[in-house]
């Protein structure tokens, strides 16, 4: 009980660790986006694939590199990966015109490109996360040359099932033009009010569940870097932005195939390599319900699903997700056979 | 059981009946309607004070800051496709390479 006064009495005065601190080198950098590469371990790389991780553009991307030992990436790193994550920066007021195919087809397309040429690997494992998976799935169909296999995390495909967020943005009167049109880049605060109002009460339970655990060093560290990166939210690109919410939660046109994206039409059945889709047991973001019909969309012959118990966030960074998910994620690429065969 | 325990236990009840509760008002159309309808409203007069504003500075024969924002994209843009050409340079050069090598 002192331990936990103690803490809480101290909180507003202890240092948050550090985030996104695996050791890294930008090796590629194009208007507000870079392209990371982790530090291979010292013994050397185990797997001969890279894996390219792509974060969704709300949040920063070091959600996948939290804290030590709480980094996903970190994991990979040390499990024998060659790791590249893309962080897609900040986008400033001129970014309002960056659109949908700028990110899903040319600037992945260059990060792919990238880790390729640096690994000296034909192909890359892809990981994409929320918005991220939602991504990746669309540049998997449109140029699957590069992609050894794909792993959706939480991913939103079939956008008709996608909860509460879809209720907002098809409801009458909501004007994704106006909203775009008035805003130019969408703004990072109105972007988290719309998280926070998912469950308003959300604040007011981690309050409680914060004094609950406060005797625990480690979860209040855990917990203060979880609330730098919740907090660290970005502005998005308006016309980005205009043709997500459209043609995605409006028309739901991704699940129907017929989304244009790089002048083309994109046919998630074109998606042929081994695919990974991770859904979260309670995700009101990305339902699981809107996330795991990729399997039946895509064209792989080895599709599977890990249904893991966890929230949109903690499912993926939480020290159950350490333990249980990041190792089925990397059983499936290691089980995947490398495009050169092993090192 | 410690007196912390049960409040916490009641504190979660009330919590999911709450979040449960705002959940319903938060997806029906009486909250919705007008509230999107509000936003909308909102957004579309914040978009004719710029465009007016904008208008004022251009018959002042000034740059508005929409002028330095498209120049900027574009400046953007230009790299982009300067890369993308330096990637096909690479690739020509790497086909030129190996057809070389093979005689």
């Amino acid at each position: 009980m002192l331990t936990r006064l103690k803490n809480l009495a101290t909180l507003h005065r202890r240092a948050v660790p550090p985030v996104g601190a695996t050791p890294h080198a930008v090796v590629h950098a194009e208007n507000k986006w870079r392209l990371l590469r982790y530090h291979a371990r010292p013994q050397g790389l185990a797997v001969a694939a890279p894996v390219l991780l792509v974060p969704s553009l709300i949040n920063r991307h070091y959600v996948l590199d939290l804290t030590p030992g709480k980094s996903f990436a970190e994991f990979l790193v040390g499990q024998g990966f060659d790791v590249f994550c893309v962080d897609w920066g900040r986008p400033d007021a001129e970014d309002r015109h960056v659109t949908f195919d700028a990110i899903a087809d040319r600037a992945l397309g260059r990060a792919l490109r990238r880790v390729c040429d640096l690994s000296g690997q034909p192909q890359a494992h892809v990981l994409g996360y929320c918005l991220g998976g939602t991504l990746t799935a669309i540049h998997a169909a449109l140029h699957p040359e590069r992609v050894a296999s794909l792993c959706c995390v939480a991913a939103p495909i079939a956008f008709a099932e996608a909860g509460i967020m879809r209720t907002w943005l098809t409801a009458p009167g909501f004007d994704i033009d106006a909203l775009v049109d008035g805003f130019g880049l969408m703004p990072a605060a109105f972007l988290q009010f719309s998280f926070q109002m998912l469950r308003p009460t959300l604040g007011l339970s981690k309050a409680v569940h914060l004094i609950d655990r406060a005797w625990n060093d480690k979860f209040l560290d855990g917990w203060l870097a979880l609330e730098t990166w919740a907090n660290d939210n970005v502005a998005i690109p308006g016309e980005f932005y205009r043709t997500y919410v459209r043609d995605l939660y409006q028309r739901d046109l991704l699940r129907q195939g017929r989304l244009l994206a790089g002048g083309r039409r994109v046919d998630l059945g074109e998606i042929r390599c081994p695919l990974l889709v991770v859904t979260f047991t309670v995700d009101a973001i990305a339902p699981a319900a809107c996330c795991a019909p990729l399997l039946d969309l895509a064209g792989s012959a080895d599709k599977r699903r890990v249904e893991f118990d966890g929230s949109h966030v903690g499912g993926m960074t939480s020290s159950p997700a350490a333990k249980g998910l990041w190792p089925q994620m990397a059983g499936f690429w290691m089980g995947q056979e490398s495009p050169r065969g092993p090192l | 059981m410690n007196p912390w325990n049960t409040w916490k236990q009641g504190f979660d009840a009330w919590e999911n009946a709450t979040a449960a509760l705002v959940e319903t008002w938060m997806k029906s159309p009486l909250v919705l309607g007008p509230g999107g309808a509000a936003l909308a409203m909102a957004m579309r007069a914040k978009a004719k004070r710029d465009q007016g504003l904008a208008q004022f500075w251009a018959g002042m024969g000034l740059p508005t800051r929409r002028d330095q924002e498209r120049m900027l994209h574009a400046i953007h843009q230009l790299n982009s496709k300067v890369i993308d050409l330096e990637d096909k340079l690479a690739d020509a050069e790497a086909r030129a390479a190996k057809n070389a090598a093979h005689g």
